[in-house]
């Protein structure tokens, strides 16, 4: 008799916290795998991310997927960036050779300057080149997490960093947002309890601005509350900054880092304000994290890619940040007010959202009845895609939330978007107002 | 010349990405078997692919709507183009479990009591009102699931009455009909039928969960199940679920290929069909190209089988 492993392809991220089942979702096809027997416990809390599975449905041209999280790269000049291109490839054999662990030293150099705009004090010193933020996650569950080990994270939270914490078999313990971000005070709670189980946690991670998929940004004063309260339980800080450039209104608030430089590790990247195909992000890290992170990523790939590291640094060495940037915001708080325009002109009564003052996403709250997952079958069927709001959430609730993306789409395209959504809510609801006789 | 063969893969339903697995494999054995071959995705322009293409036949590796529901078999019987698989009536019949369990029935193959309900039974019948009495019929725990079955998407159990609610709205998400299935525990065992010149019943293969997972959870767990083939069931058993499968392969009127899923009750030792799946995944792990290496038919073959079935209707 032959004995063979299965494993199971989802099209929603599987619940499995520990041995417990949170979820029944089922499998759309089951699959042999027959080296199951050979593979590490680690990779039984990874978890496919929810987004990826939708893209084979989402990529189709017909549905109006506001289920991404790319920016709009053809607001950039691409004749710029092909000349960029044609000019750093004559750059001798650096580009298309290996570079340093650390990253390219003048790239390094630019971004201690544009660290500066932020008022974060670093060296190239300080910094670690990534293959976009996502690696700097990566690294930092390496570096940080054994199985079992705790975190605390905003529920909800980005799921690229939960699906990467995860995979280190991490605990996570998400903490609920409100219009002010995190609710600091639950975590001052929950950080106490921990404390009396004789847990540290090993870091608490924030998208502090704009975060991903919330919109919302956290206040001064609890940044500054956060700070304290993470030297007072003796943890660390890892901030996410992808999106704090893109800001709609005033000047954005200060990075975290800023607070408490020697107890935050700041993640960066190029992917949201220049290009995600570049793979180009960093870490400004304190000096002894600094160094694990290094022989962490030598592990990983050595060094990220000398090429488009010469890109980006070329690119923004005759690029003029503030009105590269102010192009780009300027598309995106038009599609932000497409949507939310259509937000509130298309969905029933009972629903919410969010109102960003930055970055890419829209946060939905619907009826608890509902369930986004279940629910987004139906949507693919109206032409429109989104993200369940449980991707976003380790424990599998947030299943009555979603997220949309308006930086992706053309605005007539949101506005029909959010209308076939809406019609679907609305259907969705009215099926349950006679279910519930 | 060869005969040229169009396969039809990707398609609009929520398996598009299983589809390409199993279409872009069955090109390749396709070729390998020196046909000529173009692999089309199927949107609404199919007609015209097909029509500029003019292939000697079309082997459907589509999964779920539109493509294992009789939509795609009506269209080629339309343009007068040979398919592979099912034809129109037995994609109908399979792809909804509410007709597919009522002929089990009728034919004396066994299959967990149910009930079926539609959207428009509860919104302009007020259908929920009956619900009580299903649960008083079918008892506790149920599995409530839509009838459509070409995704395993939205199938939710239920322990608790107060459950029923979500558990509808869920599965409504998937088609506007639904089944309400009395739960029977047992063993997990899908059998494929190869029904190229004379059907026969493919070794059984048994799903099972790995310990320190409940039975039905670990079903949908990644990880939490493993398989044997052939399942661990005595020789009378296996027989009898062979036997089963080809009747309800027969019954519904399949053509080439299907797999018929079913569950052992443990008490009884009773096969209960689920449901039968006209067109089964093909992909390199699939259950059933996996039970035809083991009864030592390889996957070129497998194809081969099915395409010369085909190509002699």
């Amino acid at each position: 008799m032959e004995k063979y492993s299965i494993m199971m392809l989802y099209i929603n991220a599987p619940q499995t916290i520990g041995e417990q089942v949170k979820d029944q979702q089922s499998p759309q096809e089951m699959f042999f795998d027959k080296w199951q027997h050979l593979y590490s416990d680690r990779t039984e809390s990874m978890r496919s991310s929810e987004v990826r599975d939708l893209l084979a449905v989402t990529q189709r041209p017909d549905i109006i997927a506001l289920a991404g999280g790319a920016p709009y790269t053809e607001a950039l000049n691409l004749d710029k960036m092909s000349r960029i291109l044609g000019e750093v490839m004559k750059d001798g054999p650096g580009p298309l050779n290996y570079g340093s662990s650390e990253g390219y030293e003048p790239l390094r150099v630019w971004l201690t300057k544009f660290m500066a705009d932020e008022d974060v004090a670093c060296t190239p010193d300080d910094i670690v080149i990534t293959d976009g933020s996502q690696q700097g996650l990566e690294l930092v569950g390496k570096i940080f997490l054994n199985p079992g080990d705790t975190i605390v994270a905003e529920a909800p939270s980005y799921v690229g960093a939960l699906n990467a914490f995860l995979s280190y078999q991490a605990d996570i313990i998400q903490i609920e947002c409100d219009d002010n971000g995190l609710k600091v005070d639950k975590v001052a709670e929950t950080l106490e309890n921990l404390k009396r189980r004789g847990i540290t946690p090993r870091f608490i991670y924030v998208i502090p601005s704009f975060q991903n998929p919330s919109g919302v940004t956290m206040s001064l004063a609890r940044r500054k509350k956060l700070v304290k309260l993470a030297r007072q339980y003796n943890t660390l800080i890892v901030e996410d900054n992808a999106y704090r450039r893109l800001s709609f209104e005033e000047e954005p608030l200060a990075s975290i880092k800023t607070l408490d430089p020697d107890n935050v590790v700041y993640l960066g990247t190029f992917s949201k304000i220049l290009s995600p195909g570049l793979r180009v992000g960093w870490v400004v890290a304190p000096r002894p994290i600094r160094e694990k992170l290094i022989f962490a990523k030598q592990a990983a790939d050595l060094c990220s890619s000398s090429l488009t590291q010469r890109v980006v640094t070329a690119y923004f060495g005759e690029t003029d940040m503030k009105t590269h940037l102010k192009k780009l915001i300027g598309i995106y708080i038009k599609r932000r007010d497409k949507m939310l325009n259509a937000c509130a002109e298309y969905f029933p009564r009972g629903v919410k959202w969010t109102k960003p003052k930055g970055g890419f996403f829209v946060w939905v709250t619907l009826p608890e009845y509902l369930d986004t997952t279940n629910m987004l079958a139906k949507a693919v069927e109206q032409k429109v895609a989104y993200v369940p709001g449980k991707a976003f959430f380790a424990d599998g609730t947030g299943r009555n939330c979603m997220r949309l993306n308006y930086s992706f789409m053309k605005e007539s395209d949101i506005r029909e978007g959010v209308r076939r959504l809406a019609e679907v809510v609305e259907q969705e609801m009215e099926l349950y107002r006679s279910l519930k006789l | 010349m060869k005969p040229k063969i169009a396969v039809l893969l990707g398609g609009h339903s929520l398996e598009r990405d299983i589809s390409f697995q199993s279409g872009n494999r069955v090109a390749a054995a396709a070729l390998a078997l020196g046909y000529r071959v173009v692999s089309l995705d199927v949107d609404e322009h199919i007609v015209s692919y097909l029509r500029e293409e003019k292939p000697d036949l079309c082997f459907i590796a589509l999964h779920g709507r539109f493509g294992e529901d009789g939509a795609i078999q009506g269209l080629l019987e339309a343009m007068g183009l040979p398919y592979t698989g099912s034809g129109v009536l037995a994609s109908v019949l399979g792809m909804d479990k509410s007709l597919s369990k009522d002929i089990f029935l009728r034919e004396g193959i066994p299959t967990p009591d149910f009930i079926a309900l539609s959207t428009g039974a509860v919104k302009e019948l007020g259908a929920a009102n009956v619900v009580k009495d299903i649960v008083a019929r079918l008892g506790l725990p149920l599995v409530i699931k839509p009838s459509s079955q070409g995704s395993a998407q939205g199938v939710n159990f239920v322990q608790k009455e107060e459950e029923i609610t979500a558990a509808l709205l869920g599965a409504f998400s998937y088609g506007d009909k639904v089944i309400l299935e009395k739960f029977v525990r047992g063993k997990e065992v899908a059998v494929s039928v190869l029904g190229a010149e004379r059907a026969r019943a493919l070794p059984p293969v048994e799903i099972a969960p790995k310990k320190g997972h409940f039975d039905f959870q670990a079903m949908y767990t990644m990880g939490a199940t493993e398989y044997f083939i052939p399942a661990r069931l005595p020789d009378a058993l296996t027989k009898k679920v062979q036997s089963l499968a080809l009747q309800a392969h027969k019954c519904l009127g399949c053509r080439d290929l299907s797999r018929v899923d079913f569950i052992v009750e443990a008490k009884t030792d009773t096969p209960y069909v689920l449901e039968l799946n006209t067109i089964p995944g093909l992909t390199e792990t699939s259950l059933f190209p996996m039970a035809a290496a083991h009864a030592g038919v390889d996957f070129t073959d497998l194809i081969g089988k099915i395409i010369e079935a085909a190509l002699k209707r």
